[in-house]
């Protein structure tokens, strides 16, 4: 068993990634039906900021805070001027426009930084490795496994406790409704696709410390994060992080024995899940109201 | 909806006509003929998109997965199997046909971004098997085959050739997609689009029509993918990736969804972009981004669609524009319950 | 006593904390036309929905000609002869008229599943239907419009029309005055006269409008708060104290 050990605790680490990404697509998806697909472009976005920021001299943890905010700003001016337009309209739009933003900045990356990735390393007080007892660990993963597990911790309570939480809760519940009650709508909306974003850019700065930081990085988390919405039900959190811990682990073992099979693993999983519950593990019924 | 039958007519032949002078025109501006064979085969692409999107109302993004599944269809049964060219074809069509029957029963029932969503992730299941199965698909390099001969004929067809028999393909497509959409099938699907509810009021069982829908769209996609296969003698996995559904779609969007020639002219501008852009510049893939963004927000009818809207008293413009009036019942974004 | 045509028993929705309806049942004869009234918020348009199968009750029994219809999904229960309207008029906007009708008679008539054009013969047997349809609601002038040109009155008619389509034995219209100027009621009500007395079909209906309601109903189920206050003939109700009183402070009766 320990011999996996490493394994298990690697998959729950992806797993966290994939629930942070997963909620922050959530969220965007749940209240204005936006699949964004430009959310790995994101999470890249962030990687090569921090990135820049490091290379100009500053600190890592000074690049760790200041790259998502930055990526924040960047998706909140997006939002305004190109998705805002298209909530009323067919989702299929969304989903273009999403789609061409991660296009131009992909390739806006490898104009800037080249085709084949830069090196970006965690600081020297997080390389090495960290003795568990039963085997050595890298700190760096150490490091990741904490900072995502309080974000999680965060944005539950921030969710379940604070007003502007029960504000964007309710708002996916009905947002005609809290329009009504003198929400202003617009900029709960700007609010929630921030968030999303800024929980996609601190996620790509870890990454890139982790998997490598190219123009392809973000992209790597996107599809395991949509299925881990899939698998843990849209619309809920709780969902987003056990999918995201069930499929970080399927794909970790199944890395270790049968390696070629890894995503079709995941795959494999989300369509049993969803043969025995097709909403998802903690899936909301669809209609509203 | 569909424009009168004289001016329909009209316009076919001389589609048809440009058509068959479509290879000189290209060596003109210095396109490959190649070039013109991809056009007419994306055409045939997004008009299978344009079958659920613009004439069932439902969100498909992962329908190059078909297109894949026709490609290495053609590809895996040349190479193994030594079946001839017409038989390649068949092969491929069945192939992308099994890969629907596969995944739409996770499909029935939702509707909206959850549709779409599922359709994406079930669709890149297809892309990573062809990743990673190295030893029998060429993993990320993809896989080369030799374009067979026609059974019978015993003959190969080369490049141009081979465009002129594309052609008479694309033909019999058309005409097939416009009998579907005029058949009471057709027309249910559209009434479908117009408003789902009242369409299950009226005893239709919505999924089951979607669910055809679906795979005739699979099949067309995969006639698509295999000739396209054929063409370039190669299969890859990029070419069931999301982000070549995402090329189809907007080929969809651009040249008007919900009109019969609407894919073709999406088709046509974009291969015919890509191929003039990637030629002179290494970013290509910005300029085609921004395409993608300035067709969604300034002509989000398409060309074809702005341009009928135009000529015509059309009540409330084409496609899924329709959605968005107001009939009454709240549709639910994600599921259809009655 | 026969069975009701259509029966509901301990009929109960929620959503989330709102009871919006709480252990309501009815029976509707065949040949009856019964209505189903209330203050807002009343939970009419829920009782319907959950009887109409836009969504199912919580807990509960629907019966439709002895067969339980509970969980049945929508398409189901028109093919068993129910049909049903929408408050704001459900119909396909950019279809014709004539389109609009088209729909549910190819639908009854098992021709929306198929690929080949249907037979000459076949094809007029399926236009005298429609033309009848149109004829009954008078909308014959307006066949080739789209719908959606069409005053809310003809849109509302075009879609009792629809309802019709797919030969209903028993017809549910939600609100069918709703938003109709005062012109366009006398029609409908003058086509709801006809689907009972010429067609000889069943009639349940929720309205606002008790001046309607009076003069249509043989028989009056009145909703408060979700829960059923009472039942009975139009002068029962009419003359029902609780009923004055659920109303008075809740909104204006018109003309009562």
């Amino acid at each position: 068993m320990a011999h996996i050990a490493p394994e298990i605790f690697n998959g729950l680490i992806l797993g966290a990634f994939y629930a942070v990404v997963a909620i922050g697509l959530s969220l965007i998806m749940n209240l204005t039906g936006t699949i964004n697909m430009a959310h790995g472009s994101f999470m890249t976005l962030a990687g090569y900021l921090a990135f820049a920021m490091v290379s100009a001299g500053t600190s890592y943890w000074f690049a760790l805070f200041a790259a998502p905010i930055l990526a924040l700003i960047v998706g909140v001016l997006l939002e305004r001027t190109l998705i805002r337009p298209l909530y009323r309209r067919d989702p299929v739009y969304s989903l273009l426009l999403t789609f061409g933003l991660s296009l131009i900045a992909e390739e806006t990356y490898r104009l800037i930084w080249g085709d084949n990735g830069v090196p970006f390393s965690p600081p020297l007080a997080l390389q090495g490795a960290v003795s568990l007892g039963f085997t050595y660990f890298p700190t760096y993963r150490l490091f990741i496994a904490g900072v995502l597990l309080v974000i999680i911790v965060l944005l539950v309570l921030f969710l379940q406790r604070t007003r502007l939480g029960l504000r964007l809760r309710a708002a996916v519940q009905d947002n005609e409704m809290i329009a009504a009650l003198g929400t202003n709508t617009q900029l709960l909306y700007m609010m929630n696709f921030g968030l999303g974003i800024l929980l996609a850019g601190v996620a790509g700065v870890l990454a890139s410390g982790m998997l490598g930081l190219n123009a392809q990085t973000g992209n790597a988390l996107l599809m395991p994060a949509f299925v881990t919405v899939i698998v843990g039900g849209m619309g809920s959190v709780f969902g987003a992080v056990a999918g995201g811990m069930l499929i970080g682990l399927t794909i970790s073992i199944v890395t270790l024995y049968i390696p070629a099979a890894s995503e079709i693993a995941m795959y494999v999983l989300m369509a049993v899940i969803l043969l025995v519950r097709p909403r998802g593990l903690f899936g909301e019924e669809g209609i509203f109201g | 909806m569909i424009m009168s039958n004289r001016a329909g007519l009209i316009a076919g032949l001389v589609l048809l006509i440009a058509l068959l002078f479509m290879p000189q025109i290209a060596s003109h501006i210095g396109l490959a003929i190649s070039v013109c064979t991809e056009v007419l085969l994306y055409a045939i692409a997004a008009m299978a998109v344009n079958l659920l999107l613009g004439y069932t109302g439902v969100l498909p993004f992962g329908n190059a997965a078909f297109f894949g599944l026709g490609a290495y269809g053609a590809g895996l049964t040349i190479e193994y199997l030594h079946v001839g060219f017409i038989t390649s074809i068949v092969l491929g069509m069945a192939a992308a046909l099994v890969g629907a029957v596969l995944i739409g029963p996770f499909l029935l029932r939702r509707r909206g971004i959850y549709f779409a969503l599922l359709m994406i992730a079930f669709g890149q299941v297809f892309y990573f098997i062809a990743y990673r199965f190295t030893d029998i698909t060429g993993g990320e390099d993809g896989m080369n085959f030799a374009r067979p001969a026609i059974e019978g004929l015993g003959v190969v067809l080369k490049d141009q050739q081979f465009y002129y028999a594309m052609l008479v393909v694309f033909a019999l497509v058309v005409i097939g997609f416009l009998l579907l959409v005029r058949s009471p099938f057709g027309r249910t699907l559209v009434a479908i689009k117009e408003n789902e509810v009242r369409a299950r009021y009226l005893g239709l069982n919505t999924d089951r029509f979607i669910f055809v829908a679906l795979l005739i769209s699979a099949i067309m996609e995969g006639l698509a993918g295999a000739c396209f296969g054929l063409s370039i003698m190669f299969a890859y996995p990029l070419m069931l990736d999301w982000h070549n559904s995402g090329n189809i779609v907007l080929m969809t969007i651009l040249g008007g969804s919900g009109t019969l020639f609407g894919p073709f002219i999406g088709a046509v501008i974009f291969v015919v972009g890509q191929e003039i852009l990637s030629t002179h510049w290494i970013w290509w893939q910005i300029p085609l981004g921004a395409l993608f963004v300035a067709c969604v927000l300034g002509f989000p009818k398409g060309i074809l669609g702005t341009a009928l809207d135009l000529f015509s008293k059309r009540r409330g413009g084409f496609a899924f524009e329709a959605r968005e009036l107001v009939h009454g019942t709240k549709l639910s974004e994600r599921e259809i319950i009655p | 006593m026969s069975e009701a045509l259509f029966e509901a028993s301990g009929i109960v929705k929620h959503f989330g904390g709102v009871r919006a309806v709480e252990n309501v049942s009815l029976q509707v004869p065949a040949g009856s036309i019964q209505a189903i009234i209330g203050p807002n918020g009343a939970g009419k348009s829920t009782l319907f929905n959950a009887l109409s199968g836009f969504y199912y009750p919580d807990s509960g029994r629907v019966s439709f000609k002895g067969v339980d219809i509970t969980r049945a999904p929508a398409y189901r229960r028109i093919a068993m002869g129910l049909g049903r309207t929408f408050q704001t008029s459900s119909i396909f906007p950019n279809l014709s008229v004539y389109d609009n009708l088209l729909v549910g008679v190819q639908s009854a008539e098992n021709l929306a599943f198929r690929f080949r054009p249907v037979r000459a013969n076949k094809r007029k047997e399926i236009d005298a239907k429609v033309e009848r349809l149109l004829n009954f609601v008078n909308l014959m002038t307006s066949a080739r419009r789209p719908v959606s040109e069409l005053a809310h009155g003809s849109q509302r008619l075009c879609e009792i029309a629809m309802s019709l389509s797919t030969d209903p034995t028993l017809v549910m219209l939600d609100e069918p005055m709703a938003g109709l100027a005062h012109a366009e009621t006398a029609r409908i009500v003058e086509v709801i006269h006809k689907l009972h007395d010429e067609l000889g079909l069943t009639v349940l209906f929720v309205e606002h409008n008790m001046r309607v309601v009076l003069s249509l109903a043989q028989r009056i189920m009145v909703l408060d708060r979700g829960k059923v206050l009472a039942e009975g003939t139009p002068a029962e109700i009419s003359n029902n104290a609780s009923v004055r009183e659920a109303y008075i402070g809740k909104e204006v009766i018109e003309n009562v």
